[in-house]
């Protein structure tokens, strides 16, 4: 059970993806500001936030006492019972117990925009769920999910959607385990649309790996390959052995669960005849 | 392999030959060799289609920021020469 509070709407912001929600705490004005407009939708007020960071910023990205270089590689791990999250432009440390933390950065909103997915692949790790780099649509009341190498279709699958069809990313797919089954959830982590997904959930019915070709066709796929194909897909960034492990159990239980198929289609909206 | 840019926290999730081309990538080794050496050797494909296939996905990089095209040497590269540093 996570010790929560209720934030102050004068100094924090509450970002809730996948029914968590994070609070950023800072005492910025400007970036205060930004947060609320750059997740517009995920932005919760008068809630409990089961986790909270506090922000400080800094303005030069190149300072050397602020980063060991700017083009610093993300790196994830755990030190003395805290996760450390580092890269060129933030770094910050997690008491996952304590649900507390903290992210010294530069004013970048895609600094925080990483944080907040790391921290999420570390929840979701422990929950059975995951976060992969898919689209992923609700239609007709269940959730698909559409992965793929960069350049398969992912974001031209999303800009063809049809109306009835809610977009629930363009590019980072939340994925929560619900007893036997799992749920696709909205999030705000957008892609070359550059729109954000809508902050809703459904079952999910199918996973759908992508191909462009020169007709619209479902086929089956191995298990093993869908494994081996999501796994190239979930994101995960810490180096902890015991959390890798239970990411790729989860990866196999989801495939037992969910259809994975491939669909190969043709760029344009009658691909969409065939998702439902 | 996937990688993300610190630009805009952009994925991209590369396939077998993408991942020998960025792996390859130490701002030093020209492109061309590159393909000759690595990708025609372990893919077995036309040197000609394989050379048009990597300068479009080295162009879609360096479009998003991730890769950095030169004509020259990048200095301070891993492997660049340590003159060059």
């Amino acid at each position: 059970m996570m010790p929560t509070s209720q934030i102050a709407a004068s100094d924090a912001v509450a970002i809730e993806v996948g029914g968590i929600a994070i609070a950023l705490r800072t005492q910025d004005h400007g970036f205060r500001q930004l947060l609320e407009h750059r997740y517009a939708g995920f932005v919760k007020s008068r809630l409990h936030p089961q986790f909270e960071f506090d922000i400080d910023l800094f303005d030069d990205v190149s300072d050397p006492s602020e980063t060991a270089h700017p083009d610093d590689d993300v790196r994830v791990r755990m030190q003395d019972g805290q996760w450390l999250l580092q890269r060129g432009d933030f770094r910050a440390q997690w008491d996952s117990r304590s649900g507390r933390g903290r992210v010294r950065q530069s004013r970048n909103p895609y600094a925080i925009d990483s944080v907040l997915r790391i921290v999420h692949t570390l929840i979701l790790a422990k929950q059975g769920g995951f976060l992969v780099h898919a689209a992923s649509a609700i239609r007709g009341g269940q959730a698909f999910l559409f992965a793929g190498l960069s350049g398969a279709g992912k974001t031209t699958i999303s800009r063809l959607a049809p109306p009835e069809a809610t977009l629930l990313t363009d590019e980072i797919s939340y994925v929560r385990r619900e007893g036997d089954g799992y749920w696709a959830c909205g999030t705000p982590f957008a892609g070359e649309l550059g729109k954000l997904g809508e902050n809703l959930s459904a079952p999910l019915h199918t996973v759908f790996l992508l191909e462009q070709g020169l007709e619209n066709r479902i086929e089956p796929v191995a298990t093993s390959e869908a494994i081996r194909l999501l796994l190239r897909n979930i994101l995960f960034f810490a180096e902890d052995a015991e959390l890798v492990n239970l990411v790729f159990r989860s990866a196999c239980e989801f495939v037992e669960r969910i259809p994975v198929r491939r669909l190969t289609f043709v760029p344009d909206q009658r691909v969409w005849n065939m998702i439902m | 392999m996937m990688i993300m840019s610190a630009v805009d926290s952009t994925f991209f999730t590369l396939n077998e030959v993408a991942t020998v081309i960025w792996q390859a990538a130490d701002g030093c080794t020209p492109l061309s060799d590159i393909v000759a050496s690595q990708v025609c050797r372990e893919f077995d494909v036309d040197p000609d289609q394989a050379g048009r296939d990597v300068e479009q996905f080295v162009n879609d990089l360096s479009q998003h920021g991730i890769l950095l095209v030169s004509e020259q040497p990048i200095p301070n590269s891993p492997a660049s020469p340590p003159e060059a540093r």
